[in-house]
């Protein structure tokens, strides 16, 4: 097994319990969802204020919500195109809220520098799901790219628990646009290169 | 049609998967690419990178701190 396997291998091991919970009192997943966002907006206002291990402390608590949604619906039976909708939107707003926390923060203490990285890794974090949004209208997958939303929430965490920010906003930013080129020229090969006309839909 | 996964020479080729990245998670090329990332983060100085909110050294210092006080 993979050292990061491990990892999640032993972070399931809580969430199987939490999943078990919410499945037996049959909380509906969409309402998980919107819990996941409300406490990500509180994370938000912590990371605004500069306390970075409480935002830490709370995005860990939204991230449970956001994980769990899936599983719940999938074991209640409740999941749904509208379901899957709702996860994305909701995701959306919480990616937005931290990344407007830092934005405050970082204008607050009069550094443009910062606000404009933020602000920049904040637009191409928003492109890397749209790019997939839109190339899955015409292509089969379009899984390409690392920077996806688990690594960022992550990174997130790792960042504001070690007080490391700065550093975890370049590599969302360098990766993060890396990921919309990626999911671009997978699109445009997809479409046109004969050996992979197999990936078009 | 160029395809770089293919006709790049190394180191170039490893530069290209990484940047454009098709590997699942909890591979071992995610643990190298994980374990980069993490390094850059810890052990990067946050002077060299203007963080406006860093007050010390962090993991790196913390563990010479460490091992000085043992």
């Amino acid at each position: 097994m993979t050292f990061t396997g491990l990892v999640g291998a032993t972070f399931m091991l809580p969430l199987r319990a939490i999943i078990a919970t919410c499945v037996r009192f049959r909380i509906h997943p969409n309402l998980l969802t919107l819990i996941g966002v409300l406490i990500n907006i509180a994370a938000a206002c912590a990371l605004g204020l500069g306390h970075f291990v409480t935002a830490g402390a709370i995005m860990t608590l939204a991230n449970i919500f956001d994980f769990i949604d899936g599983k719940v619906a999938t074991e209640l039976k409740l999941s749904s195109e509208f379901g899957g909708f709702w996860d994305s939107v909701m995701d959306r707003f919480s990616d937005i809220s931290l990344f407007i926390g830092l934005i405050y923060l970082y204008s607050q203490m009069g550094r443009t520098d910062y606000v404009m990285v933020s602000a920049l890794a904040m637009m191409f974090a928003i492109l890397t799901s749209y790019t997939r949004a839109r190339a899955e209208s015409l292509v089969v997958k379009c899984k390409v790219g690392f920077m996806e939303r688990p690594e960022r929430i992550v990174l997130f965490m790792i960042g504001a628990f070690t007080n490391r920010m700065a550093a975890v906003l370049w590599v969302i930013l360098v990766l993060s646009v890396a990921t919309v080129f990626a999911r671009i020229y997978y699109t445009w090969r997809a479409l046109n290169d004969p050996e992979m006309t197999g990936a078009a839909a | 049609m160029m395809r770089p996964e293919r006709d790049l020479p190394m180191p170039f080729r490893a530069i290209w998967h990484a940047l454009y990245w098709q590997f699942e998670r909890a591979t071992w090329q995610y643990d190298v690419m994980v374990i980069l990332i993490l390094a850059f983060v810890w052990l990067t100085p946050p002077d060299w990178l203007g963080d406006p909110t860093a007050r010390d050294a962090g993991p790196i210092s913390w563990l010479a701190r460490w091992l000085a006080g043992r």
